[in-house]
């Protein structure tokens, strides 16, 4: 594969979200009409501009979501739209798809949206859910196997036996990320957190102590996929989405996730290596799928990553800054869609908008997050399901 | 034990993974084994993922295995594990199916601090209610 057509054809114009709390006390459908306009209205753009819609869903949709916002924002024309099971696997691909739509002419300007009242509505469901045992969950959930953290921990034990990852690097990622996160006014955590505090915090699935685990989050991000074309004349500077990948495959072992197989084409389909990447939002709903996530998206080699994250690498000032924003675990998780708008802001010639800076960016890490020189942000879904690269223009 | 009272979730079988439990019903682990290039698959489907032919039968495995990987449960996201916890989760690839069938059961009779990658497990038939049984394992 060389090159991806794509390439720099299309580009993020518009973000928008709403707030990330644990009770929204509105509807799924409202967070979503709520972080749409803002982002239709940051883009520049009317609502009769849009004329594709896209999200994604875990396992089985709530609502026909995209059929519905479509109807109550009043779009009169929707030459495409996309709703897809793919989970926290399918961040990029949405905005992968987005991209395909406008590239390929059949839309001018496509929102793409997550919404979700995980904590006050998805914890009720969990329970419910267990009551369905069919498909592959009748080899499953018999045995106890309900919880995100049990079906993740595997990958977590199987790494720890073979290369010595253990509970205290998982430690210096939590850590590092909640540092991120108290400089992110919109984080659900923002309180100071310690290696001691992790260590002593309770196991909730083993290998996962509490401080492994991601935030629940009820709220919404959504942002606008244009032509490239198109963008240069819009009310942002674009952020250019240079390629993208999103499928399932089979791995070798539970050490590794599907990146092994998506991040060569991903590079290539850019025109770029590894270490042209500034900085990136990865896929974090426990400290150690993004950490796995990292190696095998060749961003540190397999099983070193443990001293990687104890030596700092993954810092706002470090050689790789890894989530900026403090991730799922400490922004908040609206399913991968909110490393997006982390991921424009610090691409935007503004930089980010919602760190504690007054002015011009200090760097100043009590206050500022805005990365260095960003160039290349490298974004990517649970087990690398799919991956993208953004480029600042 | 009270079979009325067990409240936590059965398999809801399919045409195609109705042989697995019934043998299990037997006591046996079974699984289904290529006639055209003698694999075996996991989970059950109706051809082979190996070489695509739908010829099968369904024999009977080994009944031990590795453990692969496991977690260890210690808050129960459904109320009826809760006496359970902490109880251990595992994932179990059975001896001579050349790395085929790995299945996800629960190891019993070991305290969790003592299951480890690569510990050895022998299949044993936990009869939970009248209708079904669940395969799990202990330490050999």
């Amino acid at each position: 594969m060389a090159e991806q057509a794509i390439k720099d054809k299309t580009a993020i114009t518009g973000i928008g979200w709403t707030a990330f709390t644990r009770k929204s006390g509105v509807r799924t459908l409202t967070l979503a009409a709520e972080a749409s306009l803002k982002a239709i209205s940051d883009a520049g753009l009317n609502v009769q501009d849009i004329d594709g819609v896209v999200s994604y869903f875990h396992k089985r949709p709530e609502s026909k979501e995209v059929e519905e916002l479509t109807k109550m924002l009043g779009i009169k024309q929707c030459n495409f739209q996309l709703y897809s099971d793919g989970g926290g696997g399918w961040n990029c691909a949405a905005v992968l798809s987005a991209a395909m739509m406008v590239h390929s002419g059949i839309c001018k300007n496509v929102l793409v949206f997550k919404a979700q009242n995980r904590y006050s509505e998805g914890r009720v469901a969990r329970t419910e859910r267990a009551r369905d045992v069919s498909g592959p969950d009748q080899f499953t959930m018999p045995f106890g196997q309900h919880h995100a953290a049990a079906h993740f921990g595997p990958h977590a034990t199987a790494h720890m036996a073979k290369y010595g990852t253990s509970s205290l690097d998982f430690a210096h990622l939590a850590v590092t990320e909640r540092e991120h996160a108290m400089v992110n006014k919109k984080a659900m955590m923002r309180k100071p957190l310690t290696i001691e505090e992790h260590q002593s915090s309770r196991w909730v699935i083993y290998p996962f102590r509490l401080f492994d685990c991601c935030q629940e989050t009820d709220g919404a991000v959504a942002l606008v996929v244009s032509s490239a074309e198109r963008a240069k004349d819009m009310k942002h500077t674009p952020v250019y989405i240079m390629s993208g990948v999103g499928g399932v495959g089979k791995t070798s072992g539970w050490w590794e996730t599907n990146g092994v197989k998506t991040a060569p084409k991903l590079y290539e389909g850019a025109g770029i290596t590894p270490k042209d990447v500034s900085f990136a939002e990865i896929y974090d709903p426990f400290t150690f799928m993004c950490m796995t996530h990292l190696e095998d998206l060749l961003q540190v080699p397999k099983g070193e990553i443990g001293p990687w994250v104890r030596a700092g690498h993954n810092k706002l000032d470090g050689s790789l800054p890894v989530n900026t924003h403090g991730g799922l675990l400490s922004e908040g998780h609206i399913a991968g869609l909110n490393h997006f708008i982390e991921a424009v802001q610090q691409l935007r010639p503004e930089g980010v908008i919602d760190d504690l800076c007054e002015g011009p960016h200090s760097y100043d890490r009590a206050k500022c997050r805005q990365v260095k020189n960003p160039n290349i942000a490298l974004l990517c879904g649970e087990c690398v399901d799919s991956a993208i690269l953004l480029r600042k223009a | 034990m009270n079979m009325e009272a067990y409240a936590k979730p059965l398999p809801q079988t399919d045409i195609d993974t109705q042989p697995f439990w019934d043998g299990c019903k037997r006591h046996e682990l079974i699984a289904q084994q290529c006639k055209s290039c003698s694999e075996y698959r996991w989970p059950p489907q109706p051809f082979c993922p190996h070489c695509y032919s739908w010829d099968y039968a369904w024999n009977k495995l080994r009944e031990t295995g590795k453990v692969t990987t496991f977690v260890v449960v210690h808050y129960a996201a459904v109320t009826a594990f809760q006496p359970d916890l902490p109880y251990v989760v595992a994932h179990i690839m059975i001896d001579g199916t050349n790395d085929h069938v790995e299945v996800c059961s629960n190891v019993i009779g070991c305290s969790w601090e003592e299951v480890r990658v690569g510990m050895a497990v022998r299949v044993v038939f936990d009869d939970v209610t009248t209708e079904a049984t669940l395969p799990k394992f202990r330490p050999v």
